[in-house]
């Protein structure tokens, strides 16, 4: 028998049970949908996620300072001490030019702001001149302190754009003062209680771009200083940073600085086992891929789900393959009588089956596209990209196919497996 | 000596009913039937002609003894060469059609050629089957718009489609009307005329009287065999001629 012939026929007896056929494929046209959907959501997610990594800068390689360890025993209690600003300086001068560039950290904790009458709470971070090239984020007006603000402990800052709004309104704060106290038992350290009371005017350099938020964290609140400023005037913890960020010429570049930076700072922290560094080095790749090994679960997670409707819809198939197989008896006796051979048989009904889930994938991709597409346009989600790739339509239709097959063997079986004479008395 | 058709020798069947009956349904037939012979089988319930029937049609295979069908002796077969056999070698005509109600007149006659033979000009040699049994203005009509007569006129057709070695009839009038009947009759013997071999099971003495060879079966064995000196015509029973009308 032609595959042509089984086609024609299994088509045939589609097209006759018509609202069985239907209510059949919308078992499988729900779990390849959900597939789809679900999938999309979570590429989606990932893909929302890395863009937010790579929002916070590109290629970077981020020191931090960690306690040392002593015999396998690592000290507890704060961050440890380790990091200043002349790792960084030694960093920018060793690496030269196969670094885009690198600044230091220092946070110096929450503030209260004043400035045109406005009062403000914010962050305030001291950083180094560099810190637009190597974040990728530079000002929108003004400019940035220089490595001159820094020489002098300039009282100078660049604010974030919703700082500046909160603040300033509607007027240019470029070239006016705004005022510094330490929030109430906030930023800590020694002589705070000195700070609080004293009043400490900054002059407004420029505003930074805006950014949005990453993790939550709004990124366009806060203000920056030069680093110099921020340990002499605000913390009073000098020479000491809480990070310093190198950034890389690429992506490919990213593993070789890493271990530069790691050699270098080994060297002059005069720590012979790299296992009881007082510092930590990551790079973005490695946050990527254990970030993306969490949204591929959550992918794989959402997946599954889809995947269990998927099946209950196979689960369906069967059923109904076999109600057929059962009520079509006596056609496959006379089928038999004719010449058909077990393999005729079982062809038909598996290509039945087949053409079921097939035809159920396929509509089940469009309604899923169909759902990505107005889950785009629930605002919530509106920044969530959606991702169909053609690896999940291909696999969609792989696996309603193959659940054609899977589920449509057995009762398939049993119709080859009918002896003609008793098929041809069942009434 | 002509060559049989159908050679039986000491063809036993036993069907086991539960577990402890056992019915001996044929016990040891020989039957011999040439080419363009027009025999009927005929016996009371029980008296193993269905049986018979299904053996010689290859619907089902015998205990013991020896078949031999067209030359070819089919006794150990596995199912798929029986069902080769069956789509070369054996036409059948069922008592209540046995047509596929989801299938037109034309459809249902190409039936044989799905599953093998000449697949060219299917067709076209569907067409010409069902112009023999005179239905060719019928050819798009579903069983269920054909009357009982006009239907069991399709399956004919659909028997003659593989040109087999014999046509094997189970009962075919007993559905129908006895002008019907005597339309349908009339169809075989003209096949039988132009050369067919055409077995029929009947339990019906008139039915059995256009026949050139009555076979009687008792308890699973042939208790008569003898030649019909003169069969009816049953052209002659029509005033009208055959496929005019239904």
């Amino acid at each position: 028998m032609k595959l042509y012939d089984s086609f024609r026929s299994a088509l045939q007896s589609l097209v006759v049970n018509k609202l069985r056929s239907a209510l059949t494929m919308l078992g499988v046209i729900i779990g390849v949908a959900a597939v789809i959907a679900m999938v999309s959501v979570g590429n989606g997610a990932s893909q929302s996620v890395q863009n937010t990594i790579l929002n916070l800068g590109s290629n970077l390689v981020t020191v931090t300072p960690q306690n040392a360890t002593d015999q396998g025993l690592r000290g507890a209690g704060a961050q440890a001490q380790s990091l200043t600003v002349d790792d960084m300086r030694s960093i920018q001068e060793q690496l030269g030019d196969t670094i885009i560039a690198a600044e230091a950290e220092q946070q110096a904790g929450r503030w209260q702001v004043t400035a045109a009458g406005q009062n403000w709470n914010t962050t305030v971070s001291g950083v180094t001149e560099d810190y637009p090239i190597v974040r990728d984020w530079g000002v929108d007006s003004g400019e940035f302190f220089s490595t001159s603000d820094l020489n002098v402990n300039a009282q100078v800052a660049v604010l974030g754009s919703t700082t500046a709004v909160n603040l300033f309104g509607d007027v240019d704060p470029v070239g006016q003062t705004i005022q510094l106290r330490q929030a109430f038992g906030g930023g800590g350290g020694q002589g705070a209680a000195a700070q609080r009371a004293r009043i400490l005017n900054f002059r407004v350099l420029g505003v930074l771009g805006v950014k949005g938020s990453t993790f939550g964290q709004i990124r366009d609140d806060q203000i920056l200083v030069p680093l110099t400023t921020a340990q002499h005037v605000l913390t009073g913890q000098l020479n000491r940073v809480n990070q310093i960020v190198i950034k890389a010429t690429s992506s490919e570049t990213m593993d070789i600085t890493t271990s530069d930076v790691n050699n270098i700072l080994l060297q002059r922290h005069d720590i012979a086992d790299p296992a009881s560094a007082d510092f930590a080095v990551t790079n973005q790749n490695d946050t990527l891929a254990a970030l993306s090994s969490v949204t591929g679960t959550f992918t794989l997670l959402l997946g599954a789900i889809g995947g269990i409707s998927l099946l209950v819809g196979g689960i369906g198939i069967m059923n109904i393959m076999l109600v057929s197989v059962n009520e079509r008896t006596r056609e496959i006796g006379i089928r038999k009588a004719v010449g058909a051979r077990r393999a005729d048989i079982l062809n038909q009904f598996l290509i039945e089956a087949v053409a079921l889930t097939g035809l159920g994938g396929v509509i089940g991709i469009l309604l899923g596209w169909a759902i990505t597409e107005v889950v785009h346009r629930i605002p919530q989600a509106a920044s969530l990209p959606l991702l169909i790739t053609s690896g999940t339509v291909i696999i969609a239709v792989g696996v309603s196919v193959a659940i054609g097959v899977v589920f449509g063997l057995y009762p398939a079986m049993r119709a080859a497996r009918l002896h003609p004479i008793q098929a041809l008395r069942y009434e | 000596m002509i060559q049989s058709v159908v050679q039986l020798r000491g063809i036993t069947k036993t069907y086991r009913i539960g577990r402890e009956i056992t019915v001996n349904a044929l016990r040891g037939v020989d039957l011999d039937v040439r080419p363009a012979e027009f025999l009927a089988i005929m016996g009371p319930s029980g008296s193993g002609k269905s049986t018979l029937m299904n053996v010689l049609g290859c619907l089902d295979v015998a205990d013991g003894g020896t078949y031999v069908l067209a030359g070819e002796n089919v006794n150990k077969l596995s199912d798929d060469k029986l069902a080769s056999i069956r789509n070369k070698h054996v036409g059948f005509v069922f008592q209540t059609y046995n047509l596929l109600s989801r299938l037109n007149a034309i459809e249902n006659v190409e039936l044989p050629l799905i599953y093998g033979g000449d697949r060219r000009a299917r067709r076209e040699r569907a067409l010409a089957a069902l112009e023999q049994v005179g239905l060719g203005d019928r050819i798009h009509h579903r069983p269920s718009e054909l009357s009982g007569g006009q239907q069991q006129r399709v399956a004919i057709a659909r028997a003659l489609l593989n040109d087999p070695s014999m046509i094997l009839a189970d009962e075919p009038t007993g559905n129908l009307d006895s002008r019907s009947s005597a339309e349908i009759l009339a169809i075989f013997q003209r096949l039988n005329d132009i050369g067919k071999t055409v077995v029929m099971v009947t339990h019906e003495p008139d039915v059995a009287a256009h026949c050139k060879r009555v076979v009687r079966m008792r308890d699973g064995l042939i208790a008569h065999d003898e030649l019909v000196p003169n069969p009816r015509r049953a052209e002659d029973e029509l005033t009208v001629g055959i496929g005019a009308s239904g």
